[in-house]
């Protein structure tokens, strides 16, 4: 008794089994043959017979209750069998065993076999015979494993043609999951079988392709799944094809760019577009490397996408070339706007690419306005640049040009525009770089420049100065025209130093020394020196230089104006000779100058009236200190001399004061009121201190006595010849006349005429005569002697400064070299400048023949020895002889034709009376010297005038 | 009407030659009066005169050669009158001389007369001094 089996129809068939066997056991004739089976074969047969019975009964009724089950389960066979057959492709089912139980009609039309005939497939030539084994195999597998199986054989059509079949099969269960049977399902796939045939050859050739091109290569399916990739791919990445498959969620493309990779595959793969990304992609090293990646779809014969094929192209020089370029327009773009400059670009055809900002604000433009950037040029400079640019861009010569453009607000400005280009490694012009540069007020300086520039030349060369500049080591660069005609010299020669040549040698070493002193001091100067004009004549000129500094304040040049102050320098030299002379006068003659407004107490003194009145200089004079000095007893008159000359009348009066030393002086003054300003008189007038002069009056007294003195100590004889000689000349022409008178008158017929012309010369030599007698008694009048300490050099000057016009008169020469610290001489100071006076005329009356030399004068003082000074005159007249030496100082004796001949011989005995001594020595060149010779005061010689 | 006596009619009656040939008297003296004076008187008695403020101007001229009387005073300014007449002997020009001189110095005629001159004369002289003096000077050539 087996376990009953799990389904009925296993349990009837197993019974069956059991039941047949027992039959055939039963049935076997060699057993049953021979005889009475004995009784136990009678039991046992029995027992056989039984059991068959009994399992005949349980045979049945399981047969029954399979019959019942299997009614629901033949009604639904019979509807799966009815859905198979109306199935339109071919179906068969098969027995849990395998055994071919039914086929659709599909089959049988296909194989145009009997059911009967397809079971035995496994020996006919259904199946194609070289699939039998694979079939059998797949097949028997399934049946014992009960799993579903999937295989492809070919089929046998009813024509004998084979075609390629797909076989899908799976089991039917019962509810207790029981295999009843299989279900095929046979699907023809000859077409498709042919296309994968033909797709897997081709793909093999692709493969082959694929592997072998440089390039990497994946497929993807139509889902966009990676299906396969190359070597090359494999290689690249360093990773495994099931790897790559992940790539979705890996790092094999850059975290950066997969969003952007994933939605665009997906877009494509939606609407089956190819697309084209530039991603980057890792490397086996980690590196990742831009790829353009290019999905193209491949599409089967109904346009189905059938699989992707993606060219990966490494483009990472490319694009990081690009990046660098993006960078650099980048950088460019952000360089040009930022930097203080006007840029733009043009494209190698010569057009508007690009401009920065500060153009657009410039210009006041929008980039679109400035495509047509022609008309912006001034009408003036349009051709002229158009034509320059073109020029460019055709030949690639750098561009630039200064033109104006219109600009925001309306007027032109002046830009310089420069262009380069930019070329390839080719050296084919990619583009030009243009910088536009504002030089308005450059050019607008320029032309003020320039037109200060000519204004300038003009000045320069017609201002009536001279201009010149140096060179920061003082050597001069430049002079204008006005220099160069001047001094005579040209450019080249007066260049450097030439010019110095034109210096005044007297000025050369101070000039030198003074602009030294400037270009050392770094600061504006002047100098003054004479030059030498083309003709050779010097003229005074004040040298002005300023230095020209650059932004750092280090020199580059001297400027120099030279200015003609000749005039100026005469001018100045003669109103310091007349302020000298004036001063000279107002010393000499003891005369000083005021202007007094009495009432606002407003005094101006000259020096010397403050010398006379012994006020220190510039004292603030009041009325009131100039009446306190006026001697008591003069001031009656004084003040009744003001108050007429208040009515207008001038002021002359001779009075008194009392210096501040006690001295009394005797002073002159006249004076007048010349105005009246704001309701005050204003009086000028001039102050002699006269007191030397009274005291000269009685030097006079005393000198006229001196001379009768000297006319006493001369020999009687010689005063006598003297007197004769001069007396004789005139008598001597009246008595000749008278004479000739006479015998004119006595002539037949009379000469009246000639007659009355020797007697009025008759009369007129006897004026002489009579003229000589009255000098003669002047000269022997008597004067006073007096004797005072003296500077002789002193003396000497006032008389020379008396004597200054009759020089200049007589066109001498006069110079002094008067020693200095002369000790005084006690003497007759009025006497002493008699004799000066009188040797110093004698010497220019000697000259007065001269022509051929100048007439030199020269006065000397020295001292002779210890206690004696030396006065002497020499001149360059005509000379002593030697024979009349000894007669010269005779009274009388004289070399002049209107000379008396005693000047000599009363200076000698003036000298002799102050005990000196006076003579005359010939010169070793032309002319004489008078010396004289005194004893100074320290050893005070005694001298008695008192006898004489 | 009697023809006039003229000049040259006088020096024809009184020397034989005409006035054309009148012997020249040179008058050489610094003092102008002396200049103005003696050639009028000289002249009115017949002579030609030159007149020289000095000796040097005198020996300068052309008159040196045809002086037939020289009248020379003796203090002249520069070359003085002896000084000239000690010129003339060295240029062995044997002109008379009539010194004049307003000087009393009476030691200086013998002098003067033993170097040569005709006379000596002091001034004032008479006119007729001179006239004589003049006419003796020029007979003497």
């Amino acid at each position: 008794v087996e376990p009953p089996l799990e389904s009925p129809a296993d349990e009837v068939t197993r019974l069956i089994d059991v039941l047949n066997e027992l039959r055939g056991i039963m049935a076997r004739p060699a057993v049953w043959t021979g005889g009475e089976p004995p009784r136990i074969v009678n039991t046992s047969l029995d027992a056989l017979l039984r059991i068959a019975n009994e399992l005949e009964e349980r045979v049945a009724q399981r047969t029954r209750e399979l019959a019942i089950a299997n009614e629901a389960l033949r009604d639904s066979e019979r509807n799966s069998r009815l859905v198979v057959d109306s199935i339109p492709g071919l179906v068969a089912l098969l027995t849990a065993a395998g055994e071919l139980e039914f086929v659709n009609h599909q089959i049988l039309d296909y194989t145009g076999r009997t059911l009967e005939e397809l079971k035995q497939w496994a020996t006919s030539d259904t199946v194609h015979p070289e699939d039998h084994a694979h079939v059998a195999q797949v097949s028997s597998e399934s049946f014992v494993s009960g799993r579903p199986y999937e295989m492809v054989h070919r089929l046998r059509r009813s024509d004998g043609v084979y075609r390629w079949f797909q076989n899908n099969s799976f089991p039917l269960r019962d509810t207790n999951d029981h295999i009843v049977g299989w279900c095929a399902l046979l699907t023809d796939i000859e077409e498709r079988k042919r296309a994968e045939d033909a797709l897997r050859e081709s793909e093999r050739e692709s493969r082959l392709i694929v592997d072998t091109i440089p390039g990497l290569v994946a497929t993807l399916t139509p889902a966009g799944e990676v299906e396969l990739v190359n070597n090359q791919v494999l290689e690249y990445c360093g990773r495994t094809l099931e790897e790559l498959k992940q790539w979705g969620t890996s790092d094999t493309v850059h975290p950066e760019d997969l969003p952007r990779v994933i939605e665009i595959i997906s877009q494509s793969i939606a609407s089956g577009e190819p697309y084209e990304i530039e991603e980057r992609i890792r490397r086996f090293d980690g590196v990742y490397r831009w790829f353009q990646v290019r999905g193209l779809p491949l599409r089967d014969s109904d346009g189905r996408i059938v699989r992707w094929y993606v060219l990966l192209t490494d483009i990472d020089a490319r694009r990081r070339a690009e990046d660098a370029l993006r960078a650099n327009e980048l950088n460019f773009r952000l360089t040009v706007d930022t930097i203080p400059g006007m840029v733009h670009t043009m494209t190698a055809t010569g057009d508007i690419e690009f401009v920065n900002h500060q153009i657009l604000d410039f210009l006041g433009k929008t980039i679109e306005e400035l495509n047509n950037w022609v008309v912006l040029l001034h009408p003036d400079d349009r051709s002229r640049v158009v034509d320059h640019w073109r020029h460019s861009v055709a030949t690639g010569d750098p561009f630039e040009a200064e033109h104006r453009v219109l600009c925001a607000d309306g007027t032109y400005r002046w830009l310089q525009s420069r262009g380069l280009p930019l070329r390839d490694t080719s050296g084919s012009i990619v583009r030009w770089y243009n910088l536009l540069t504002d030089i308005d007020e450059r050019k607008r300086a320029e032309e003020a420049l320039r037109a200060s520039e000519q204004n300038l030349k003009l000045i320069i060369d017609t201002i009536p100065a001279m201009a010149w500049s140096a060179r920061p080591d003082g050597s001069a660069e430049f002079f204008n025209q006005h220099y160069l005609d001047f001094i005579g010299l040209s450019a080249e020669q007066a260049s450097d130093w030439g010019w110095t040549a034109a210096v005044h040698p007297e000025e050369m070493n101070s000039l030198a020394a003074t602009w030294q002193r400037i270009m050392a001091s770094e600061a504006p100067g002047e100098a003054e020196a004479r030059l030498r004009r083309h003709d050779g004549e010097y003229r005074w000129f004040l040298f002005r230089a300023n230095p020209l500094r650059d932004a750092k304040g280090k020199i580059v040049n001297w400027y120099g104006i030279n200015t003609d102050i000749e005039d100026r320098k005469r001018a100045e030299v003669d109103l310091r000779r007349a302020y000298d002379s004036f001063a000279d006068a107002q010393r000499l003659s003891h005369t000083g100058n005021f202007t007094a407004d009495i009432v606002a107490e407003e005094h101006v003194w000259s020096d010397e009236l403050y010398r006379i009145c012994e006020f220190d200089p510039g004292t603030k004079i009041t009325t009131q200190w100039a009446r306190e000095i006026i001697h008591p007893d003069d001031q009656p008159s004084f003040d009744a001399g003001f108050a007429r000359s208040l009515d207008g009348a001038d002021f002359d009066l001779t009075f008194r004061i009392v210096t501040r030393s006690g001295k009394v002086k005797h002073l002159h003054s006249i004076a007048r009121m010349i105005d009246r300003v704001a309701g005050r008189p204003l009086f000028i007038g001039a102050i002699q201190d006269v007191t030397e002069t009274k005291s000269a009056e009685e030097a006079l007294n005393r000198a006229r006595s001196e001379l009768a003195h000297v006319g006493r100590v001369t020999t009687l004889s010689t005063l006598t010849a003297s007197i004769a000689h001069e007396v004789n000349q005139p008598l001597s022409g009246i008595i000749t006349n008278a004479g000739t008178c006479l015998r004119m008158l006595d002539a037949d017929p009379p000469n009246v005429e000639g007659a009355r012309e020797t007697a009025r010369r008759t009369i007129r030599d006897g004026h002489r005569a009579s003229e000589v007698i009255t000098r003669l008694r002047a000269l022997f009048s008597k004067r006073e002697f007096t004797l005072e300490s003296l500077d002789l050099n002193e003396a000497i000057q006032e008389v020379i400064a008396l004597s200054r016009s009759d020089f200049q008169r007589n066109r001498v020469v006069l110079q002094s070299e008067l020693a200095d610290g002369l000790p005084n001489v006690t003497g007759d100071r009025i006497q002493l400048q008699q004799v000066i006076l009188n040797l110093l005329r004698n010497a220019s009356d000697a000259m007065v023949d001269v022509h051929d030399r100048p007439r030199q004068l020269l006065i000397r003082t020295e001292r002779e020895d210890e206690d004696r000074v030396r006065a002497s005159v020499r001149d360059a007249g005509v000379g002593i002889d030697a024979q009349i030496m000894n007669k010269l100082f005779d009274a009388f004796y004289t070399t002049k034709s209107d000379g008396m001949g005693i000047g000599l011989s009363i200076s000698r005995s003036i000298i002799e009376r102050h005990h000196g001594r006076l003579w005359a020595e010939p010169n070793d060149g032309p002319g004489a010297t008078f010396l004289l010779s005194i004893p100074c005061d320290a050893k005070r010689v005694a001298m008695n005038t008192a006898g004489e | 009407l009697r023809p006039a006596l003229t000049v040259d009619a006088i020096a024809h009656m009184h020397w034989g030659f005409a006035m054309s040939e009148r012997p020249l008297v040179a008058v050489v003296d610094d003092d102008i009066s002396v200049r103005e004076s003696l050639p009028d008187l000289l002249q009115q008695v017949g002579f030609a005169v030159q007149a020289f403020a000095s000796a040097e101007a005198f020996l300068t001229s052309d008159a040196a050669d045809a002086t037939s009387c020289l009248v020379l005073d003796v203090g002249l300014p520069g070359m003085s009158g002896p000084d000239l007449q000690q010129e003339l002997v060295r240029r062995e020009k044997r002109v008379p001389i009539v010194f004049i001189t307003a000087k009393g110095d009476k030691s200086l005629q013998p002098r003067l007369l033993a170097a040569g001159a005709v006379a000596c004369l002091f001034k004032p002289f008479t006119d007729t001094a001179l006239i004589e003096a003049v006419e003796a000077a020029v007979g003497m050539r």
